[in-house]
C-alpha cells in the first residue's frame, strides 16, 4: 500500500507502563493527527515459561501455576487443566464434585465479569461503577476463601476431586448472595450500562465484524458480542453444562453495528444474569458426595495426549497435554483465549482515535498475564 | 441543533440517573463497606492458607512436603538416628527414625497452595492464618525449623489425653 501521506505519520508508544493498559502491553500506535493509521501491540513483557515450567513438575503442581495464569478467573484456569488430566486418565468424578465445580466455576465468571465491567468503566472515566463492582466481587472472594483459604489463587479443583467439600451452610448463603447481587445489576446498567455519554463513547467503536471474529479465532464474549452464538458450555458441553437450562446471550447492536465495544461490554452484563441462573439450579439439585472420593493416589496418566477446551470468562480455554507415562507432563499448551483476540488487534482497531484505543483494549477484556503465559 | 439538543438531554438524565444512586447511598442507614484495616481486622475463615509452620517436635523427616511443593521452597536434611539412641516418637504415635537436622522454608518461593501439607504423615506442616510478616531483609523471611525440641520419649505420652478424653 502506497502511503502518500507516510511523511506525517507519527510513532507513539502506548504502555508498557499506561494506567489504562490491563496490565504491562505496548502498544505502537503510527498516528496521523489523532486517527490511528495501525496499533501494533508488542507482547511478551509477562512471559513466564508456563509452558515449559510445567514439563518440570508434577501433575497436582501445575495446578498453581494455571491459577496464576488468568488470576481474576483462576477456578476456571484450573477447571480447564483438570479436566484435560482426568479426561487422559479416564476418572470419573461423582455428581457432587461436577456440581460444585460448576457453582464455583461460574461463581467466578461473575467476579470476573465485575471486574471487566468496572475497570471498563474506569477507563472511561467513571470511577463509581468500579466501586459498586468491586463491593459484589469482595463478597464472591470471601466465599472462595471460606471454601479452600484463599481469596485470589485457590489451587481448589484437584485432580479427581477438590481440596475440600463446601462448608457448613455456605449453600444458603450464595443463595442470599445472589438474592441480594440480581437486582443490584440493575443499578450496575443504570449507572453504566444505559448512561448516554458512555454509550456514545462504546457504541461504533471497535467494530469487529462476525466474519473478522471467526478468522481471527476470537471466542468468548468478544466473539458472541459481534452476534454469533457460540459457547463451548453449550456447544461442547463439558462437566454436565447440557443438564442446565441457560441462554447464551449475543450482541444486539442496540445503539450502533453489531460487535462494537458497548455489545461485548453488554453481552458480558447479560452473561453475569444468566450464570446466577446456573448457580441457582447447580445449588437446587447438589447431591451428597465425598469430594476426595476419586482423587487418585498417584497422578500418573498413561502414554497419550488430550486437547481439553473450557469456556472460560474471556473465552475458549484449551490445554493440550501429552503425557509419556511419567509423573510429569511431557507437554503443556495452552491455548490461551486472550492471545486471540489480541492477534486482531490490528485489524479492528485500525483508524480509531487515540482515545478510543483505551475504549477498544478495555472492551476485549484481556489479562496480560494469561495472554503472554 | 435538535441533535445537540438530545445529547444534551440524554446525557444530563443518564447521568442523573447515575448520580441519583449515589445520591441514595449516602442517605442510606448503613454499616459501611470497608474496615480500617490496621486497627480493625476483617475475621479470617477456619481454611485461611497464609504462613506456614511446621511442629518440627511431630516432624519425621519424610519429606513427602518437599517433594509435593512446586517451588522447592522446601529444604529438609536428614540422617538416620544410632540404634543405641532411645527411641522417640511423634504426638500421634509415629515413631521418629530420622533426626532431622535441617527443615527450612523459604516463605519468599512459597506460593500457598498448600499442596505440602496434605502428605503430611503426621499433620506437622500447618498453613497458619498468620499474614503480616513483611520484615526489612529479605533472608528472614527463610525459617529454620529445626530447632531441638524435647520429643516424646513414648507413643504412651500423647495417647493420654485422649484416653481421658
Amino acid at each position: 500500500m502506497n502511503l502518500d501521506y507516510s511523511g506525517d505519520i507519527m510513532t507513539l508508544n502506548m504502555g508498557p507502563q499506561h494506567p489504562s493498559m490491563h496490565g504491562v502491553l505496548r502498544l505502537e500506535l503510527k498516528t496521523d493527527g489523532e486517527v490511528v493509521v495501525e496499533a501494533i501491540p508488542h507482547i511478551g513483557y509477562l512471559h513466564r515459561c508456563f509452558e515449559k515450567h510445567a514439563e518440570n513438575i508434577e501433575y497436582p503442581g501445575v495446578v498453581p501455576f494455571t491459577d496464576r495464569m488468568d488470576y481474576v478467573a483462576a477456578m476456571n484456569m484450573e477447571l480447564g487443566y483438570v479436566l484435560a488430566v482426568e479426561k487422559l486418565m479416564g476418572i470419573q468424578v461423582n455428581d457432587r464434585v461436577r456440581y460444585i465445580r460448576i457453582i464455583m466455576a461460574e461463581l467466578n465468571r461473575i467476579a470476573s465479569h465485575l471486574v471487566a465491567a468496572g475497570t471498563y468503566g474506569l477507563d472511561l472515566g467513571s470511577w463509581t461503577p468500579f466501586l459498586h463492582c468491586f463491593r459484589d466481587r469482595e463478597k464472591i472472594l470471601d466465599f472462595f476463601e471460606e471454601t479452600c483459604g484463599a481469596r485470589l489463587l485457590y489451587n481448589y479443583n484437584w485432580i479427581g476431586g477438590l481440596m475440600f467439600d463446601l462448608p457448613e451452610g455456605l449453600e444458603r448463603r450464595i443463595i442470599e448472595f445472589l438474592d441480594y447481587f440480581e437486582p443490584l445489576v440493575e443499578d450496575l446498567n443504570r449507572l453504566l450500562s444505559y448512561n448516554y455519554i458512555f454509550i456514545k463513547r462504546t457504541a461504533s467503536v471497535g467494530i469487529i465484524p462476525p466474519e473478522v471474529a471467526v478468522s481471527y479465532g476470537i471466542t468468548g464474549p468478544n466473539l458472541r458480542g459481534s452476534g454469533i452464538k457460540f459457547d463451548v458450555r453449550r456447544n461442547e458441553p463439558y462437566l454436565g453444562y447440557e443438564e442446565f437450562d441457560f441462554e447464551v446471550p449475543v450482541g444486539k447492536g442496540e445503539f450502533g453495528p453489531v460487535g462494537s465495544c458497548y455489545d461485548r461490554y453488554m453481552v458480558r452484563i447479560w452473561e453475569v444474569l444468566q450464570s446466577c441462573r446456573i448457580i441457582r439450579q447447580a445449588i437446587a439439585k447438589l447431591p451428597p458426595g465425598d469430594v476426595h472420593a476419586t482423587i487418585p493416589k498417584r497422578v500418573k496418566p498413561p502414554v497419550g495426549e488430550v486437547y481439553m477446551r473450557t469456556e472460560c470468562p474471556r473465552g475458549e480455554l484449551g490445554y493440550y497435554i501429552v503425557s509419556d507415562g511419567t509423573s510429569k507432563p511431557y507437554r503443556v499448551k495452552v491455548k490461551s483465549p486472550c492471545f486471540t483476540v489480541m492477534s486482531g488487534f490490528r485489524e479492528y482497531s485500525r483508524g480509531a482515535m487515540i482515545a478510543d484505543i483505551v475504549a477498544i483494549v478495555g472492551s476485549v477484556d484481556i489479562v496480560l498475564v494469561e495472554l503472554d503465559r | 441543533m435538535t441533535r445537540y439538543l438530545k445529547d444534551l438531554w440524554y446525557g444530563w438524565t443518564t447521568t442523573w440517573h447515575s448520580m441519583w444512586i449515589t445520591i441514595r447511598h449516602l442517605f442510606r442507614p448503613n454499616k459501611g463497606y470497608t474496615i480500617q484495616y490496621p486497627t480493625v481486622k476483617a475475621p479470617l475463615p477456619e481454611r485461611a492458607r497464609m504462613r506456614l509452620f511446621n511442629r518440627i517436635e511431630d516432624c519425621i523427616g519424610c519429606g513427602q512436603c518437599a517433594r509435593a511443593c512446586p517451588t522447592d521452597c522446601i529444604d529438609i536434611q536428614t540422617e538416620k538416628r544410632g540404634k543405641d539412641e532411645p527411641p522417640v516418637f511423634a504426638s500421634d504415635g509415629t515413631p521418629i527414625k530420622l533426626r532431622t537436622f535441617v527443615f527450612d522454608i523459604d516463605m519468599t518461593l512459597c506460593c500457598y497452595c498448600a499442596l505440602c501439607t496434605f502428605p503430611c504423615p503426621t499433620h506437622c506442616l500447618v498453613m497458619t492464618k498468620e499474614y503480616e510478616y513483611a520484615v526489612y531483609d529479605k533472608r528472614d523471611h527463610i525459617y529454620h525449623f529445626a530447632v531441638d525440641k524435647p520429643r516424646y520419649a513414648s507413643p504412651a505420652e500423647k495417647e493420654q489425653p485422649a484416653a481421658k478424653a
